[in-house]
């Protein structure tokens, strides 16, 4: 098939990102269904099953998306705290925090003037870091996750791109198949009042 | 008779730019109901933000429990004063962006309305269901 896409495209003009397929955007519906040897409905059948698989990816892409955003404000509160714990560390006095044992029930902690955090690294693992190197990792987690988030904003663009493409081709190979059918039913009575008279 | 007018616009022609069109006004209408969402989000941390300040004000104990991260950690007043002067500014600076981003994709959305509904006049819909 001949790639249709013009060179002055935005960017748009990726064959595919990231295992998505684009979805090539047709000149003129006519020539399309010829060169394709598709009639109306098997092209409208496939184009709506596109569709349907851009929809399961969008899915997939927004979990991840809800994932990621609270994943970030996570990272950013575990940062507070070290930070304070950090700014706590040459004054020698003890830090009172209330922390949450259960729903609704609290207690008291005295947290000593300390070198040190541990830090949870999930996979039920905890390391225990010094002040700077846990703030260290922490800012690299922060960066990797906002990238992450980056990279998937701009796929799930993409992918909204090719599906708004799709639809739009299915409403013209729609229109198209209409507007044949028109022409043939004003057609075919025109014949045969031509072969009465 | 052939038929000859545009019924419902099926022989309208879609070129790439019109397509391209579409898609960017897709891609600003999403964007517009994901800004509209942290707008609420960030009006609502501002107020929260504000009542806090009321209510430190009004309070009379020297140390206050202050949420970091996960725990509330007793800490004097002052400094928590401080705070929340902080975050508030944060977040109304936040706010002032969002709603500025808002507005420019207003204008650019009724830009490109208008465009669209130029070429395909009754034939596309754009707006809100």
């Amino acid at each position: 098939m001949s790639s249709s896409s013009s060179p002055s495209g935005s960017g748009a003009d990726l064959s595919e990102r990231r295992g998505i397929p684009a979805a090539k955007f047709i000149q003129d519906v006519e020539t399309y269904l010829s060169q394709s040897g598709f009639d109306s409905n098997s092209a409208l059948a496939f184009h709506q099953e596109r569709l349907q698989q851009y929809k399961v990816v969008e899915m997939k892409l927004l979990a991840q998306q809800r994932d990621l955003q609270a994943k970030i404000p996570d990272i950013e509160k575990c940062l507070e705290v070290v930070a304070t714990l950090e700014a706590r560390k040459g004054t020698g006095e003890s830090l009172l925090a209330d922390f949450e044992v259960s729903e609704g029930i609290y207690s008291r902690a005295c947290i000593e003037d300390t070198d040190s955090v541990c830090l949870w690294l999930g996979a039920n693992v905890m390391l225990e870091y010094s002040c700077e190197e846990a703030t260290t990792l922490l800012k690299n987690n922060l960066e990797n996750a906002k990238a992450s988030l980056e990279v998937l904003v701009a796929d799930l663009q993409f992918l909204r791109d090719q599906v708004t493409v799709t639809q739009v081709t299915i409403a013209r190979i729609y229109n198209y198949d209409v507007h044949q059918r028109r022409v043939k039913q004003v057609t075919t009575p025109t014949a045969i009042a031509a072969a009465d008279s | 008779m052939q038929q000859q007018g545009k019924s419902s616009g099926s022989e309208m022609e879609v070129t790439w730019e019109d397509q391209q069109n579409i898609n960017t006004f897709s891609r600003f209408n999403n964007r517009f109901h994901e800004l509209e969402d942290e707008i609420k989000f960030a009006k609502e941390k501002c107020d929260n933000l504000e009542d806090a300040g009321n209510e430190l004000i009004l309070a009379d104990e020297e140390m206050v429990r202050f949420q970091i991260g996960e725990v509330f950690a007793h800490v004097p007043k002052d400094e928590v004063e401080t705070r929340i002067e902080e975050m508030k500014e944060a977040t109304c600076k936040t706010l002032e962006k969002l709603e500025q981003e808002k507005e420019s994709l207003v204008s650019q959305m009724a830009e490109l309305k208008k465009v669209l509904y130029a070429k395909f006049k009754d034939s596309i819909n754009l707006e809100e269901d």
